[in-house]
């Protein structure tokens, strides 16, 4: 735990606070739930960096995926989950492509979305695609400029999706709905508003 | 001969081992004791921290005197760490040292069973009780000792085997020294420069190469291959397959009765040929033609005819004229040598780098290995020492290392090992580029730097001090443009947090090393095991690095696994010390496994005899009808015929069917009678 210091300017507190990693930081099952949930051996991370070099949103952003994994390993939980990082990974798949470890880093890096998702944390934007696939069963439903470039292509304006069989939309509601997917984003959308 | 305690009621005494805690930490030891005094035929049982210490031993010597012994059980470890031991405490005490017998209750039991205490001491109970059956029914046997051949055979010339050749030689041993390729000195003699001492490999190399090739005791055989091998310690018959070389030595030229003729390496005949081939020596990047020598120092300086690529103009023939030392014609011949023992020293190979699609080798012309780089920057090398691009000649500046490629990978594709000296060759590297191109610049990219041998942290200093910039990230992808062929290498600097984009002109990659193509087919000859990632197994990592478990097999260099110059060199002299032993004791003794024909019962059927792996089985007469009869010093007591006989006619030494059959007996009968 960060040991507070009694400064009377309270920025200098801030600012100056005691950052030291203490082994009383770790949550110990973190580790455990994310190895379990990702079913990949994130302890055996030897920090080489081949993932963040390989990933298309690192030199784009501030999105380390190594960090992640390291905070996986020490059991930095409430930093992995809280940090708004964890939602740029694109899921290329590109680190686990390549990770020498052989450890699927985007599988860790969703197992802490589902843990987020758990506490609550997770981007609006992530909230309102739950939101477009429970109407159109699409995270992004096709629009008006994608029918035209189908057509131009000599393709349906609609693909063989829900977009064409907008039968098939009720199923997926009622996937959603065992999950309590929808309600859940729809609680937390309104919380934030 | 009469075995006087054969006739006596079996006494038999069992000592168990705490091992410290490794043993008693997990089970009841007093309990085990305690059981051991209610089997049949244990008059004594007794239990000690450390049976294999001096007052562990002399417990077991005194109470074979004291309660008249007939046969000893230590439950302790494996008996390939200490049966030898106790075996000799039993001698001392004035038994028979076969009828010491074994109960193995710590790899077997208590380190597996670390958390069952009852489970352990239950199984160690089994154990001890299997093994007193067994001890009770033991025999007298005496080792049978054979003669040791007065030579050696070392596999494989590069500076491992030639150490050890000259090592061996030296010791006043005749000593065949096999080499595959036309020329000794193996990957040493493709390198520029050693570190951290920054000697001239060639140098210092060339003369240990020079004194093999006229080293009285050394018969140097190059561009020959191991074909067969048989026989065991002090006693290997080895088939050899000298291919044919299309060009005569002046002894064989000699022997065919030309006098004064043969190769005397004039190259008169290279000149002429009209076949160009990659050199391999160079990693392909100079010619060579059908009839070539791998460089001006080859040992032997004998030419070699690549009759894969000959087209038998005989252009070189003619050339050769009067010296009349090429033979188009020319076969493989086998020879079969005897040598009482042999060391393996059979090298490696670099992983092909190219299965790691993402670092762009063979796809980008200025990706290259570490090896094409010792050949670029070698003086004596395809450009002279001037190290290029190969994309369009030009002298690079901006130059990056690529360290762990392939090694540390536990994907599949590459090597979970470290390869060892990667990081100490890269750093090589790097000084050469400072010192060789002013103004140059290198990136050295690194998980971590391993310099742990004498004076190697001091060189990486020096290194660090000469400006190379080390970037601590695994590469993640190598992109080419296409315009410049520049290389853009993209990984990570983890210490920096930041993702990093270097324009380099040329990129080396420290590629894993692996065992070569033939060291698994060489390895089935000599019946020598390997480790889990391929590499030769030795007898024990620790304490018995250069042997085998063949007895008379040693290794050398990296075919036991990777190491530096320093490192094979030391094993090898190591290994031929070791190969020396036997040779120079003059015999050695053989366990008396021996599988014996109980004539009475033997029909004569001969199964057996075709069975045997070790031809050590033949049909004789005897009596007026055909018994099997067995060759002892052939005979390795495998049990093949033992195991087949229809009639049980074959006893096999120490294994035998009652000593056996008591052991499974107490073990499903639990102790009952």
């Amino acid at each position: 735990m960060a040991k507070a210091k009694g400064y009377s300017d309270e920025n200098l507190s801030v600012r100056l606070a005691d950052r030291y990693y203490r082994t009383d930081d770790a949550s110990p099952d973190f580790l455990k739930n994310i190895e379990k949930i990702g079913m990949t051996i994130a302890h055996m991370c030897y920090q080489c960096g081949t993932c963040t070099g390989s990933c298309p949103s690192a030199p784009r952003s501030s999105y380390r995926i190594r960090k992640f994994v390291r905070r996986a390993v020490l059991g930095l939980e409430n930093d992995a989950l809280t940090d708004p990082d964890l939602w740029l990974c694109t899921t290329c798949y590109s680190c686990t492509d390549r990770c020498p470890r052989d450890i699927a880093p985007t599988d860790i890096i969703m197992a802490m979305r589902n843990l987020a998702f758990k506490r609550k944390i997770v981007p609006r934007n992530f909230l309102n695609t739950v939101q477009f696939i429970y109407k159109t069963g699409h995270g992004v439903p096709n629009n008006d400029v994608n029918r035209a470039a189908r057509v131009k292509l000599g393709l349906e304006a609609e693909p063989e999706t829900t977009a064409k069989y907008p039968e098939f939309i009720p199923g997926i509601q009622k996937i959603l709905d065992h999950y309590g997917l929808k309600d859940e984003a729809d609680e937390i959308l309104s919380e934030g508003q | 001969m009469v075995d006087e305690t054969k006739s006596q009621k079996p006494r038999v005494g069992v000592f168990i081992c705490h091992c410290g805690t490794n043993i008693a930490g997990s089970m009841d030891i007093k309990a085990v004791q305690e059981y051991a005094r209610t089997i049949p035929n244990v008059v004594y049982a007794d239990e000690y921290q450390y049976m294999c210490s001096t007052p562990g031993q002399t417990k077991i010597e005194d109470a074979i005197k004291e309660h008249n012994l007939t046969g000893v059980v230590v439950a302790a470890c494996s008996p390939r760490l200490h049966e030898p031991t106790f075996r000799t405490a039993s001698k001392e005490g004035g038994l028979n040292p076969f009828r010491f017998e074994m109960a193995n209750i710590r790899e077997q039991n208590s380190w597996v069973h670390m958390h069952d205490h009852e489970g352990a001491t239950n199984k160690a109970k089994d154990a001890v009780r299997m093994a007193v059956a067994k001890a009770s029914l033991l025999e007298d046997l005496f080792p049978k000792s054979v003669p040791v051949e007065h030579a050696a055979m070392v596999v494989g010339a590069g500076v491992g085997g030639i150490q050890a050749a000259l090592d061996l030689a030296n010791a006043g041993i005749k000593t065949y020294l096999i080499e595959k390729l036309p020329t000794i000195g193996g990957r040493m003699s493709q390198l520029d420069k050693t570190f951290p001492t920054l000697d001239c490999s060639q140098c210092i190399l060339t003369p240990k190469m020079v004194d093999v090739g006229r080293h009285p005791n050394i018969e140097l055989m190059t561009y020959t291959e191991v074909e067969n091998v048989e026989g065991y310690i002090g006693n290997f018959d080895i088939t050899l397959r000298k291919k044919a070389r299309g060009v005569l030595t002046p002894v064989e030229a000699e022997a065919r009765g030309i006098v004064g003729g043969g190769c005397n390496g004039c190259g008169d005949c290279e000149a002429v040929c009209p076949v160009i081939k990659p050199n391999p020596f160079e990693m392909g990047m100079a010619p060579r033609k059908a009839i070539y020598i791998y460089h001006p120092q080859v040992v032997p300086l004998i030419y070699t005819v690549d009759f894969d690529s000959c087209v038998k103009c005989g252009l070189c023939v003619e050339a050769c004229g009067e010296k009349k030392a090429i033979d188009l014609e020319q076969e493989d011949e086998f020879v079969t040598v005897k040598v009482g023992t042999a060391v393996l020293a059979v090298g490696y190979e670099l992983f092909p780098i190219e299965k790691k699609p993402e670092w762009g080798y063979k796809r980008y012309d200025n990706v290259i290995t570490s090896l094409e780089f010792e050949r670029l920057i070698c003086a004596s090398g395809p450009t002279g020492g001037h190290v290029i691009r190969p994309s369009d000649g030009e002298t690079p500046k901006k130059i990056g290392f690529v360290l762990c490629a392939g090694s540390r990978d536990n994907t599949g594709v590459g090597k979970p090992y470290c390869s060892r000296f990667c990081c100490m060759y890269s750093l090589k590297h790097a000084h050469q580029l400072h010192e060789k191109i002013p103004g140059s610049q290198s990136y050295l990219f690194y998980m971590d730097i391993r310099s742990f041998g004498k004076m190697y942290e001091e060189f990486y200093y020096r290194i660090q001090d000469e400006g190379t910039k080390f970037i601590r990230g695994r590469v993640a992808k190598i992109e080419e443009d296409p315009i410049t062929k520049n290389l853009h290498v993209l990984t990570e600097d983890t210490l920096l947090g930041q993702p990093v984009d270097i324009e380099l002109d040329l990129v080396v990659l420290a590629s894993a090393v692996q065992p070569t193509e033939e060291t698994n087919h060489v390895r089935h000859l000599f019946g020598v095991s390997q480790s889990m990632d391929g590499w030769l197994l030795e007898a024990h990592p620790k304490l018995n690095p250069c042997g085998t478990t063949t007895a008379g097999v040693f290794l050398a260099g990296v075919c036991q696994g990777p190491k530096d110059i320093p490192d094979t060199v030391a094993q090898a002299e190591g290994a031929a010390s070791a190969a020396s032993i036997p040779i120079h004791v003059g015999e050695v003794e053989l366990e008396p496994y021996f599988a014996m024909c109980i004539e009475e019962k033997c029909a004569g059927c001969g199964m057996c005899v075709n069975l045997c792996p070790y031809s050590a089985l033949d049909l004789v007469e005897k009596n007026g009808r055909k018994v099997m009869q067995v060759t002892e010093a052939k005979c390795k007591g495998c049990g093949t015929c033992g195991g087949f006989c229809p009639g049980g006619a074959i006893w096999m030494q120490h294994f035998a069917t009652p000593q056996i059959v008591a052991q499974i007996d107490a073990f499903l009968l639990g102790g009952e009678q």
